[in-house]
């Protein structure tokens, strides 16, 4: 196995603080939300063991090689594979391929289904995403949002492609760059608005 | 040729933005050496850019100072000759020609003339770079011809044209490492992915007043101008693309451009994206694209 250290890219001598801090990072960043329905999520997976291993080592080994230490967060996949309710046997072929990554089976198997309900375009949406066709993806997100509004794998599809939520080194930098920035206006982001209006009426 | 990936230039730290120019002097030297005239004409920032991530050594690159044709008086730093960068000159020399020698069918006479001259004067350094990289060549001109009979089609959907390009972009991972191929190779697809669209959302007036086929205008239907449906849509979707792009380039071991091309990935290119769908790119591009050869 490699030196834990350089797994989490600490230096041995770092404090415990310095090193729950680089592991918490590390598994922002390697977290399966960020992979969800992500080729390569198999890759982070992978990464996330080598990580949360190399913490247990590092902890084991400082207080006094005890037992398994168990602060390590066990970020299993959430959510992730196509297990959902499937409206027919056809359908949960469909989810089978996507599962095993056999997408080109997956698109061939819908593209020959006449019944083309919202279940038919949440599918060929993701089959659509797994192949980086992220236009074709969306549209097909939101007809089947559109045609049953009250699915939430549906909707979890679509606000995917809104917020994102991977991981961003840089945020926080540039509030003009989330996605969002007056949809949630707290109270301090009132006052910092009407401080800057302040700034401006000053000029006139 | 493009130029759309490119760094966030504040957010640089001094000797990042000194590695970037050392590699951006390095690919120039490396065109000239390959046997192409007026190499700074057909170098741009996205083979910079490609170059830098395909080096997959743990140390920086050697550099020397060296004079050229753009700074007479001052040495410049510049990267010494290494694979990805040869690959990406190469790359750079093929897909110029291919283009160029796509475009002139569409132009008009005097534009297609001046197109026709610099096909020319690259004739020698293409037919060298094709016979170095013959199955790169061929799988250009291929993807080219099939982006084109697509174009032609009624309606052509956006991703399916957008693939052909990423696909060839992909293809430069074919020579990484095992572990490093998967990740570098859906990287790459969605920074290609990435080009092709926002480079037709940039062409949109231009090609909308020559009555050119716009991949872009025949998705939204549009006439020349962004809509507002049509540039969340694209913002949405690209933004995204550069997304799965960074959380792949997470996957790759980190190396001496890490930084730079993290700034790349999380802040140029989502900065490219809002400035060309915000009709702003154009504008400011003269003034940028001399920013990392004039100043020292």
């Amino acid at each position: 196995m490699n030196d834990p250290y350089s797994v989490l890219g600490v230096s041995p001598t770092a404090s415990d603080e310095e090193i729950k801090k680089a592991y918490r990072e590390l598994v922002r960043k390697y977290h399966p939300d960020n992979y969800q329905d992500n080729p390569l999520s198999d890759l982070a997976q992978e990464k996330m063991k080598q990580i949360n291993e190399a913490y247990d080592t590092i902890m084991r080994q400082r207080s006094g090689g005890g037992g398994s230490y168990g602060g390590s967060e066990s970020a299993g996949a959430s959510g992730g594979g196509y297990s959902g309710y499937s409206g027919s046997a056809e359908f949960a072929r469909v989810r089978a391929a996507i599962n095993a990554g056999n997408i080109p089976l997956a698109e061939e198997l819908l593209r020959v289904m006449t019944n083309r309900n919202a279940e038919w375009h949440f599918l060929m949406g993701s089959v659509m995403y797994r192949k980086g066709w992220l236009d074709e993806a969306l549209s097909h997100f939101q007809t089947a949002v559109s045609m049953d509004p009250a699915n939430p794998e549906y909707r979890q599809a679509v606000s995917r492609f809104q917020q994102g939520g991977a991981y961003n080194p840089y945020q926080g930098a540039y509030p003009g760059q989330s996605a969002c920035c007056c949809d949630n206006l707290t109270a301090c982001d009132i006052c910092s608005l009407l401080i800057c209006a302040d700034c401006c009426f000053d000029c006139f | 040729m493009f130029g759309y990936i490119r760094p966030m230039r504040g957010e640089l730290k001094v000797r990042e933005y000194e590695q970037y120019k050392a590699c951006y002097c390095g690919l120039c030297r490396a065109l000239k050496e390959q046997g192409t005239p007026l190499a700074s004409f057909i170098l741009s920032y996205d083979f910079v850019f490609l170059a830098m991530l395909l080096y997959d050594a743990q140390e920086a690159p050697a550099t020397a100072h060296v004079r050229c044709g753009a700074s007479l008086f001052r040495r410049r730093k510049a990267c010494l000759k290494f694979p990805a960068l040869s690959l990406c000159a190469d790359y750079c020399i093929i897909l110029t020609w291919w283009k160029l020698h796509d475009t002139l069918a569409d132009e008009g006479f005097f534009r297609s003339l001046r197109d026709r001259l610099f096909m020319a004067v690259l004739a020698r350094a293409y037919r060298k770079a094709a016979a170095r990289r013959p199955g790169y060549a061929a799988r250009v001109r291929e993807a080219l011809e099939a982006l084109e009979r697509l174009e032609r089609e009624e309606r052509p959907s956006l991703d399916a044209c957008a693939d052909q390009f990423a696909r060839l972009t992909a293809a430069l991972a074919e020579g990484a490492g095992e572990t490093r191929r998967r990740p570098l190779e859906q990287l790459l697809y969605h920074v290609g992915r990435f080009i092709y669209i926002v480079d037709a959302a940039d062409d949109l007036p231009e090609d909308y007043k020559a009555r050119r086929r716009n991949a872009v205008a025949e998705r939204f239907g549009l006439s020349g101008v962004l809509t507002d449906k049509a540039r969340e849509s694209l913002e949405t979707t690209l933004l995204h693309s550069c997304r799965l792009a960074a959380a792949a380039f997470e996957l790759l071991d980190s190396g001496p451009f890490t930084p730079v091309l993290q700034n790349i990935l999380y802040l140029g290119m989502p900065q490219t994206c809002r400035a060309v769908l915000s009709g702003t790119w154009r504008r400011d591009e003269k003034r940028k694209s001399k920013e990392f050869e004039l100043d020292e």
